[in-house]
């Protein structure tokens, strides 16, 4: 909730005593707990604004509501915790947290006479809210002093191990939160003191921290990891050098433990130690540490520690080719028990297998599949970024992935018995299958050996000619494979086709024809989508063009225009827009002449006006708009009837999103006719260019014709919002360049612009009425100039809900509840 | 000690979204996937990572609307299952969804149409009672749950653990749906809704009849009746129930559908008739109840029924989306109407606070507009609620069906579960939970492990010439060999082989005095005599050195020298015989017969 209307106005404040009865009596339930929730989002930013002291003593009610509710016999969980909060949340100003001191508030809510003491502390609710009411008042030393006074310290502690997620983590927050508060400001100097001259609630926490590190209880290790973990990702003060130089031996020694407990937040500390610039710069540092880690976890476990260092700027030599290898474990296992061909380079040659990585592969099927499905994942992300570790063993991977994938289909011949047993483990794995693919098809931004790629290819090939192939799979194939044609033409600046692809192309195609008519939906939909990303990066090559023509797809295409499925529909309507601005939508019976093909047109316009659901008829849109734009010959012919045709059909849509794309296609036409908007804000240009008088006449007659006018200004009072905002531009845009000309219009006499602004009238009351008919371009812009555009700008822009957020409607339908919805207060769906 | 693990993320002591996780044997699954309407906060779905299934119950948004920002936003990239229906329906809501939110607030962090799509394609369509398996260990299979077309309640089993999720349910059936059935399944937990715990719910006929009247009533003086509804779903149940009343009193009056979704869910309906209850599937070869004779789509180009023009200006129905009166084109309708007393508008649905819905519920009649207009409300307004969720007797009615050995109460408010936690406590004598959002529920299990047993030892016991049979258990000697995480029950022979061991015997020995002055000798050939005519069924030998021989059991007599006249036999015998031996022991204490002096 947010914005100037947002205030304690008059309205709210006498609306708010009424409000704080209604919660104060348990009696009246309030029956939606999202109201106390938007209440206090809002009284949050009232006091980011006002003063809370002030708004207390001028709205006494608040501090009754405070002071009562905690003594209510039956209060609701809900409510209680909504007070709570919102003591918090005034306390966090000094002087309002002394008043709430004076009047003895805080204690019958944060201390022991309060919640805290009686039953319904059992509720969640009341315990997060307690938490959280103390972490918005934690915000000065008086707090502290409040914390220590009431033995708060101690609940959060205790809270750390809640049975509620929820709370456990609040309470983990709490504490960081006080641990920095009550540093603040002691380590502005040059030197930090150390732990034993820290503030006593610092001292306190650092201690619990301590002992949780050496407990044998794996959830009290884990929590004061987190905290840890929070404080240094939050802190970047001098002090935390001191606390990571005290705690980093504990760390250390977690290690030693076997199992190593809670592995996962010890790594998430060392990777956040080490990514703070102050504290790896340490002589503790967090290095061998992460070391030690990396070796005790070993590759199974220690996968994330092991990218979160490769990803580091600075770090060690040693440690980054340690952390390299425990990614590349898994797969090195891979291609030792699958190796072939004795000479070819694995990966990690020289180093013996990690026992635990052959026992993680051979043990399960899920033990196996979430190795390599993480490592591949973690490989992937590593690949593109600048700081991978180099010389990057391209061909080893690529191999790797390539194998997967035949372990995967079966297709693998292993010779060794471990080989054997991952063929058995992996055979139709279809996570691993995905896994795979995405990483193969990030390996296409580097090179390789041109056998591998012709294997990667055959390889994708197979995948996309599988029956069996899932479609989860297929639509990852299809991802790669397009990322290795495009990386295999060469360069971007290179249009040809390479001799790869050439090879592959027509071996593709035949299994595209097949994916068109595969009885799976999202196949046939990811078929069309590979297609229309291929056209749109090859449409203009011959070979390319040559290839799909001689094929079925243009008419398979064609055909899916008709799809049952609209997904499908829409996505067929984007690939043959595409192939037709190429002159690649039919089946060429002349080849030199390819604009004998049939148009599209007609039956895209059938689409635009006939289709039952949405996403076709927008994709109609989205094609037309790129057709106008792109000057295709279908469009160019008469450019002015396909306009005044599409515009009439859209006004028609029930679809926001097809009338929105509608005045985006208005938009195209008008700058063409009158200039191109610019390329980032296109409707603020400041001046238009010079357009003389004669065109501008013949433009605007133009636009009258296409009746874009009338499209428009309907389109201002469009029910819908986003259509009523692209509508208010584009006649912004317009007003703007045609302002300079009005003197020469009205120098003509007045024009009549009497009809129009009726009609404006009546849309603006939601009424359809009739056509305009047909009216001069004068009359038009008289019209234009007759609306307060920037005025319907700025309503436009404060979001249709602006008045339903606004808190005097909160204040007012929470009043309004009150014992009505009885009824409908359990209903939902 | 294994355990299955449940933590209500939504739905905890609640009825906003739906959440849940559950972990059982190791394998963790997300049931529903739900968003709140009215309401949004920072607490997101967990790490996709760490879920390796996720599923939805039905097309409602609180359960399924952050299906998309938990696939395509925080990156989870495992299958999702759900009905075919829901799986075709689910997606058109998402849209209407999206659609609506960036209509009043812009495109701002948001998922997009492309999100549903590839969010739609991870979906895995299963059918009724049809079992699923997700991995080799981990299946699931969905029961009809009434509620909405294809809502389904949902099994997950890992080897014998089970645990069933309900999703929302219904145990009567309605006018286009049946009755929730679960078989006896004896899950380890039920997660079942408990929306209408204390409720016993009036029958829906009364409902409808409610409805139809004050229709009727307000079209026949000629006012105009707004019902405003989402995309698909209660919209169909409405159209089904006007369609049919109109077509009874012959009512000419027309009805509009605003959003040409009539088609859709024709066509849907007609696709998934056997979702439907039996009376439409039965009467659909003589007339599909789908095709609507009354309802006519609205036509933007060709009739605008709240324009006054003189051929709408009578009374007539318009169903508008969306639902709760907050946007788009229900809304421009009801102002256009709110002002006239003879109109109606009637909720056929929730309404969350903030929304026109809502206050209108609420009794306001001054609202606040844009610009500071204020819309007087002089229609009327009326609220029907058509939620079909299961009441208190339908739920234990569903307890009962499947017999679980634990519940666990979601999708309800705190005090009414209490409530039903007693009584279900109480009737079925089981524990039953009611986590609140974020508290974990942990349940011990004993898991019945699998192992398998040779061929070898299943043809040695038949060679025995005894055959199974189903309802006798037998008893069979074997050597259990625990290996690469399996168990197998082999004959000892093979285990030896397998493992590589030499064979150890292991032989019980006992004595047995017996008063008897004879020679040694002599005492060994009474006891032969004596087995010899007890034991006809067995090998009993003499052997040369005087021993006597049953089986592998060996008989031998001494002499102790400080009693002459007692002497002591020493039956030895191996496990494999240990039945025998001790009958023998016990046979020889009895000492031996007298022997004919």
């Amino acid at each position: 909730m947010q914005g100037p209307g947002f205030i304690m106005d008059h309205e709210c404040a006498r609306l708010l005593p009424a409000v704080c009865a209604v919660l104060a009596d348990p009696r009246q339930p309030v029956a939606d707990d999202t109201c106390l929730e938007k209440l206090l989002d809002w009284f949050k930013t009232v006091t980011e604004a006002e003063s809370s002291l002030l708004l207390l003593q001028e709205n006494p009610c608040l501090v009754e509501l405070l002071s009562h509710v905690p003594n209510l016999q039956d209060v609701s969980s809900g409510v209680l915790s909504f007070s709570l909060r919102l003591a918090g949340i005034f306390a966090a100003q000094e002087d309002c947290f002394q008043y709430l001191q004076q009047v003895e508030l805080l204690p019958g809510l944060f201390g022991a006479a309060g919640p805290l003491g009686q039953a319904v502390w059992a509720i969640p609710t009341v315990r997060s809210g307690w938490i959280q009411g103390l972490r918005s008042l934690a915000q000065h030393p008086s707090a502290l002093c409040f914390l220590a006074d009431h033995g708060a310290v101690d609940t959060i502690f205790s809270l750390q191990g809640d049975a509620s997620l929820f709370v456990a983590s609040a309470a983990g927050q709490l504490l960081v939160h006080i641990l920095a508060l009550s540093m603040e400001g002691r380590a502005e100097g040059h030197t930090c003191p150390q732990g034993g001259d820290w503030p006593m609630c610092a001292q306190k926490i650092v201690g619990h921290i301590e002992e949780s590190l050496c407990s044998t209880d794996t959830p009290r290790v884990t929590q004061a990891l987190n905290v840890l973990t929070t404080t240094f990702g939050r802190c970047q003060s001098l002090w935390t050098e001191v606390l990571w130089e005290q705690l980093s031996p504990l760390v250390a020694r977690l290690l030693e433990r076997d199992p190593v407990p809670a592995p996962h937040p010890l790594m998430d500390l060392l990777l956040c130690v080490a990514r703070s610039p102050v504290l790896s710069s340490l002589d503790r540092g967090p290095w061998e540490t992460a070391a030690q880690a990396l070796s005790c976890l070993g590759p199974t476990q220690a996968g994330a520690l092991a990218l979160g260092v490769l990803k580091l700027q600075l770090c060690p030599q040693a440690l980054r080719t340690q952390a390299f290898g425990v990614l590349l474990q898994p797969l090195a296992c891979v291609l030792k028990a699958t190796a072939q061909a004795p000479g070819l380079p694995g990966l990690l040659d020289g180093t013996s297998e990690d026992p635990a990585v052959v026992d993680a592969l051979l043990s399960s099927k899920s033990s196996c599949a979430g190795l390599l499905c993480r490592t591949l994942a973690h490989l992937e992300e590593l690949q593109p970024l600048p700081q991978r570790p180099s010389p990057w063993p391209q061909a080893p991977l690529l191999r790797a992935a390539v194998t997967i994938l035949c372990l995967c289909d079966g297709s693998a011949a292993p010779s060794s018995s471990v080989g054997g047993r991952l063929c058995g483990t992996l055979a139709g794995c279809v996570r691993v299958q995905r896994a795979a693919l995405d990483f193969l098809g990030t390996l296409s931004q580097g090179t390789g050996p041109q056998e591998q790629v012709t294997q990667v290819f055959a390889i994708l090939l197979e995948c996309l000619e599988r029956p069996d192939s899932s479609p989860t799979v297929l639509k990852k194939a299809f991802q790669a494979t397009l990322r290795w044609l495009l990386s295999s033409a060469g360069t971007p600046s290179c249009s040809g086709l390479g001799p790869r692809a050439a090879l592959f192309l027509p071996e593709l195609f035949p299994v595209l024809q097949k994916r068109l008519c595969n009885p799976c939906w999202e196949v046939r939909d990811s078929a069309l989508e590979f297609l229309t990303h291929l056209s749109r990066h090859w449409g203009g090559q011959a070979d390319f063009r040559h290839l799909l023509l001689q094929s079925e797809v243009p008419e398979l295409t064609r055909q899916l225009l008709q799809d049952p499925e609209s997904y499908v529909r829409a996505s067929a309507v984007t690939a043959m827009g595409e192939l037709s601005s190429r002159g690649l939508h039919g089946t060429l019976t002349n080849p030199e002449h390819p604009e004998a093909q049939q148009s599209l047109l007609p039956e895209f316009l059938h689409i635009l006006s006939a289709d039952s659901e949405g996403f076709p008829r927008r994709a109609v849109m989205q094609v037309f708009t790129e057709w106008l734009r792109g000057g295709h010959a279908d469009v160019a012919r008469d450019t002015e009837r396909f306009v005044a045709t599409v515009l009439q059909v859209v006004s028609q849509d029930l679809d926001w999103e097809v009338r929105a794309q509608g005045l985006e296609l208005a938009l195209v036409f008008l700058g063409q006719m009158l200039g191109q908007p610019g390329p980032h804000c296109p409707y603020t240009v400041a001046l238009p260019k010079a357009v003389p008088a004669s065109p501008l006449a013949e433009a605007l007659g133009a636009l009258c014709r296409v009746r874009l006018f009338e499209f428009a200004f309907r389109a201002l009072f469009d029910c819908d919002r986003p259509v009523a905002q692209k509508s208010c531009d584009l006649l912004l845009f317009l007003r703007d360049k045609t302002t300079p000309y009005s003197s020469l219009w009205e120098a003509g006499g007045s024009p009549d612009s009497a009809s129009v602004e009726a009609a404006l009238q009546r849309w603006q009351a939601g009424e359809q009425g009739q056509p305009l008919g047909d009216l001069e371009p004068e009359a038009m812009l008289a019209a234009l100039r007759s609306i307060d555009l920037e005025g319907l700008r700025g309503t436009l822009a404060q979001g249709s809900d602006h008045v339903e957020k606004s808190p005097q409607s909160l204040l007012r339908d929470m009043l309004a509840t009150v014992g009505v919805l009885q009824e409908n207060q359990a209903d939902c769906y | 000690m294994p355990e299955i693990r449940v933590t209500p993320l939504g739905a905890g002591q609640d009825v906003g979204r739906s959440c849940i996780l559950v972990s059982i044997a190791g394998k963790n699954v997300m049931l529903d996937c739900g968003m709140h309407m009215g309401f949004s906060d920072d607490v997101s779905p967990p790490d996709g990572r760490l879920t390796c299934a996720a599923s939805s119950s039905h097309f409602h948004l609180d359960h399924c609307g952050a299906l998309p920002y938990f696939s395509e936003m925080v990156g989870y990239d495992g299958p999702i299952y759900m009905t075919h229906p829901t799986q075709a329906i689910c997606p058109i809501l998402l849209e209407d969804y999206r659609k609506i939110a960036v209509d009043k607030k812009g495109e701002a962090n948001f998922f997009t149409s492309q999100m549903i799509k590839d969010c739609m394609k991870k979906v895995v369509a299963v059918h009724l009672h049809q079992t699923v398996q997700v991995d080799d260990e981990l299946e699931i299979k969905a029961y009809y749950a009434g509620h909405v077309l294809g809502a389904a309640m949902f099994q997950i089993k890992v080897g014998s653990e089970s645990v069933v999720y309900t999703g929302d349910y219904n145990m009567t059936p309605d006018r286009h749906l049946g009755a929730a059935w679960i078989d006896k399944c004896r899950p380890n937990l039920l997660i079942t809704e408990s929306t209408y715990a204390t409720t016993i719910r009036d029958s829906k006929r009364c409902r409808e009849r409610d409805f139809l009247k004050k229709v009727h009533e307000t079209v026949e003086r000629g006012g105009k009746v707004l019902i405003p509804v989402f995309a698909l779903g209660r919209a169909q149940e409405l159209c089904i129930l006007l369609e049919t009343f109109w077509e009874r009193m012959n009512l000419k009056v027309p009805i509009y559908f605003s959003t040409g979704l009539t088609e859709k869910a024709n066509h849907y309906y007609k696709l998934f008739i056997t979702w439907t209850n039996q009376k439409i599937r039965k009467t659909f070869v003589q007339r599909n109840m789908f095709e609507f004779k009354h309802i006519k789509a609205f036509d933007r180009a060709f009739c605008c029924p709240w324009a006054p023009s003189p051929s709408t200006s009578g009374g007539h129905v318009v169903f508008a989306t969306p639902g709760m009166l907050h946007a788009g084109q229900s809304l421009q309708i009801f102002r256009k109407w709110a002002g006239n007393e003879k109109n109606m508008v009637i909720m056929p649905g929730y309404c969350v606070q903030g929304t026109v819905g809502h206050k209108i519920l609420s009794g306001q009649r001054k609202l606040e507009m844009e610009g500071r207009q204020v819309l007087e409300v002089k229609m009327q307004v009326e609220y029907m609620s058509f939620s079909a969720h299961a009441d208190a007797k339908g739920i234990m009615q569903l307890v009962g069906q499947a017999e679980p050995e634990s519940v666990l109460l979601v999708h309800g408010e705190a005090k009414k579960m209490e409530f039903l936690k007693q009584k279900i406590e109480q009737e079925f004598r089981v524990d039953c939970y009611m986590p609140a959002n974020g508290e974990t529920v942990v349940l011990p299990t004993s898991p019945s492990i699998p192992g398998g047993i040779s061929l070898g030892l299943l043809k040695r016991e038949m060679a025995q010439g005894l055959l199974p049979e189903a309802k006798r258990p037998r008893l069979l000697h074997g050597t259990l060999i625990m290996k690469d995480s399996n168990f197998r029950l082999v004959s000892s022979e093979q285990a030896l082989k397998e493992l590589g061991l030499a064979e150890h015997q292991l032989r019980f020995t006992c004595r047995v005095h017996l008063h008897d002055t004879r020679k040694e000798q002599e005492t060994a050939m009474r006891v032969y005599s004596h087995l010899k005519s007890i034991l006809k069924d067995h090998c009993v030998q003499h052997l040369p050195d005087g021993s006597v021989t049953v089986e592998s059991i060996l008989i031998q007599a001494a002499a102790p020298s400080e009693d002459p006249a007692t002497k002591v036999l020493l039956v030895s015998w191996t496990y494999q015989d240990e039945e025998l031996g001790s009958y023998l022991t016990s046979l020889l204490k009895k000492g031996l017969p007298q022997a004919p002096s």
